[in-house]
């Protein structure tokens, strides 16, 4: 009787380890995606800082004057050629 | 016998029954208590070991060094770095903002033993000569930087030579899209990181990010393969707005240089405010430099004029001393007062006018603006009066709107006044302001006869005000400085513009060096103003700082630097033109005018 109940112990000690074993196993590869998630993360943040940057670089008034200028050959607008529109019966 | 003698020694042996293999002289006799002390021995030696190992692990004092340092060969701390907040405009503009970088360590002498060509390779991605990187290496530390804030890429690149005794590790380097334009206003920070002028100063403590660490265990290969608790959570630094809106800005910045370089200036400075919430909306200086590239700064291009010189206003300043008259009922815009043929003697010193404006009233004052006329009224006056005036509108005080480096002005105490210096002070002489203070002293026209503080950041709902002079004071000097620019004896006639009603007040200083007036005359020509007219939104002042060429009345080099900002700035910010003339046709010679 105390033999069937020890082999039965001893089945689940050994099916309780591999279960650890698995465990963990899988948690460290869920940790490395984790990981791999967060530094892409970090990546994308950095990344998205540059742009904006590079957003504020091209963006530059100087920038935009100087072609609008050379390029497009426009002019400043001045009020006598402007046309002001009110809302309503005014 | 003999027989038998002759073989008598082997028989007797053999009939003894012994062979000699088991002859007992030979038989080991060993005492049976050696094998117990070498088993004992070792038994003691391991016993031994053991204790000490449970003596090392759970009682001794170096326990813990111990255990951290067999953790120490499979844990790490990793840092976690936080990065520096970012700057940016009113309206979102990235003003200044943080990439990573790397900084390039090497051990000299695990480094030197590299091959040749591969010193070479590394030289030539630092962007230094081979004998430039071998002085680097020539040191007796462990550890010297070969060069910081190298970008990413090259860091990589570094990194596949696969040199021993380097060290690469990670950090931020700062950059300025908006470059010279923004540069005073923003600031600059060190190699460290650390703000250095400026906002990036000022807002130090915001901007800068508190870095975390953790601890991880790696495997063989180097990979992080669990996290071990201990987490540090890493802080990035806030993100700053600023009230600053780049389009103005740059408005203002162009225009100014354009000036400076127009009349043959030494420098120049130009303010916008916003009446209602006291944002500084524009804030530039030139000469600037580029907060990108400081290899060749001068003093002189750092230094921030607009928050940190002051000068004698001069002319700006007779509408603070007549709206003290007209709020105490001592003058009426329609009050006479006899300016005389242009001169005008104070006991013994002797004020002057441009030319002779005979009787001329308040408003004419102010619109010619006529010295002797503002020193006549301000003689009316007690000095206490004027002096407190002069202090509620800021002259004289430390300004308190977070901005590193703001100066107070000078403002002496009314006692040691005497009654010409109490007549110069009146129109600007024997006084010295920023041109900050100057343009928030308008503060209180441009408003209902009330001030507010200035404020640097983002303000989302208008502060509560302080009440200096009455609204109907403050309206009455509005129309008074509409006539500066638009009357027919106006003194900045150039600061109009098409669409827009003006009013303001020009200046035009001497300057002073160690303490007198500098010879030849230097000047300061300046202008300050608000638009539109029918209810002011901006404040802009204007200083063009010792003019050489096509004149030095403020409203000459000032005015039209005023008006090109003022049209652009409403026609960015989409502000409705509140008159309808087109045109502006404004005479070459406005003659001259007064300080």
């Amino acid at each position: 009787m105390s033999n069937k109940l020890n082999i039965v112990l001893t089945a689940l000690l050994v099916a309780c380890g591999l279960s650890t074993v698995n465990a963990q196993y899988q948690a460290r590869h869920l940790f490395v995606d984790l990981e791999r998630a967060n530094t892409q993360a970090k990546q994308l943040d950095t990344e998205w800082s540059q742009l904006q940057l590079d957003q504020s670089t091209l963006g530059k008034h100087a920038r935009i004057e100087e072609i609008a200028r050379r390029e497009l050959n426009m002019t400043q607008l001045t009020p006598n050629r402007t046309q002001y529109l009110t809302e309503g019966d005014k | 016998m003999t027989r038998s003698s002759g073989t008598g020694p082997a028989r007797v042996a053999r009939s003894q029954g012994v062979s000699f293999s088991k002859s007992p002289v030979l038989a080991v006799r060993l005492p049976s208590w050696r094998s117990r002390v070498v088993l004992f021995a070792m038994f003691t030696a391991f016993a031994a070991l053991a204790a000490r190992a449970v003596w090392l692990q759970g009682t001794s004092s170096q326990q813990q060094f111990l255990q951290k340092e067999g953790a120490n060969r499979y844990q790490r701390t990793q840092e976690l770095p936080a990065v520096r907040g970012k700057i940016t405009d009113r309206n979102g503009q990235v003003l200044a903002s943080s990439i990573p970088v790397r900084a390039i360590w090497a051990a000299p002498e695990e480094v030197l033993a590299a091959p040749k060509e591969k010193l070479r390779a590394l030289a030539g991605l630092l962007e230094m000569s081979e004998a430039e990187l071998r002085k680097k290496l020539d040191s007796d530390r462990n550890l010297v930087y070969l060069k910081r804030q190298v970008e990413v890429e090259t860091a990589d690149k570094i990194k596949a030579l696969d040199l021993d005794g380097m060290d690469i590790r990670p950090e931020y380097k700062r950059f300025y899209p908006q470059g010279e334009v923004m540069t005073h206003l923003v600031g600059f920070t060190n190699v460290d990181d650390r703000g250095q002028e400026s906002m990036e100063l000022a807002q130090q403590n915001n901007l800068v990010g508190k870095s975390g660490s953790r601890r991880v265990i790696k495997d063989g290969r180097g990979r992080i393969v669990e996290d071990i608790g201990g987490k540090i959570e890493p802080h990035n630094g806030k993100d700053v707005v600023l009230s600053v809106d780049s389009k103005i800005q740059y408005i203002a910045y162009t225009q100014l240089k354009q000036a400076v370089e127009h009349f043959g200036a030494k420098a120049g400075g130009a303010v916008v405010l916003d009446v209602h919430t006291g944002e500084v909306l524009a804030l530039a200086n030139y000469p600037s430099y580029d907060p990108n590239d400081r290899r060749n700064l001068t003093g002189a291009q750092l230094r921030n004029r607009v928050m940190t010189d002051t000068f004698e206003p001069g002319s700006t300043l007779k509408p603070i001393t007549v709206s003290l008259a007209l709020d105490t009922g001592r003058v009426k815009p329609s009050t006479l007062i006899d300016t005389g043929g242009g001169k005008y003697t104070i006991l013994d010193k002797t004020i002057s006018d441009t030319k002779a404006h005979g009787v001329i009233n308040v408003g004419q004052i102010i619109e010619m603006s006529s010295n002797i006329g503002t020193s006549k009224i301000a003689l009316s006056m007690p000095a206490q009066d004027m002096w407190e005036m002069f202090t509620k509108v800021g002259f004289g005080q430390q300004p308190k709107w977070g901005f590193p480096g703001a100066v107070a002005g000078r403002v002496r105490p009314y006692k040691s006044w005497r009654p010409i210096e109490q007549a110069t002070m009146s129109y600007g002489n024997g006084i010295s302001v920023s041109l900050i203070q100057l343009a928030r002293s308008y503060m209180m026209f441009a408003r209902n006869g009330d001030t507010i503080p200035l404020s640097f950041e983002k303000v989302d709902k208008e502060p509560l005000g302080q009440q200096i002079i009455k609204p109907q004071t403050a309206a009455q000097m509005r129309e008074m400085l509409e006539t500066v620019v638009s009357g027919k004896d106006g003194t900045a006639k150039k600061a109009q513009i098409p669409g827009y009603r003006v009013g303001g007040k020009t200046g035009t200083a001497y300057k002073v060096e160690n303490g007198r007036y500098a010879m030849p005359r230097k000047y300061i020509g300046s202008f300050v103003g608000m638009v539109p007219m029918s209810a002011p939104r901006f404040i802009i002042a204007v200083m063009i700082d010792e003019p050489t060429q096509n004149g030095h009345f403020g409203g000459s080099v000032a005015a039209p630097t005023f008006a090109a900002v003022a049209i652009n700035a409403l026609r960015a910010s989409n502000v409705p033109p509140d008159s309808n003339i087109t045109e502006i046709v404004v005479p070459t010679d406005t003659g001259p005018e007064a300080m």
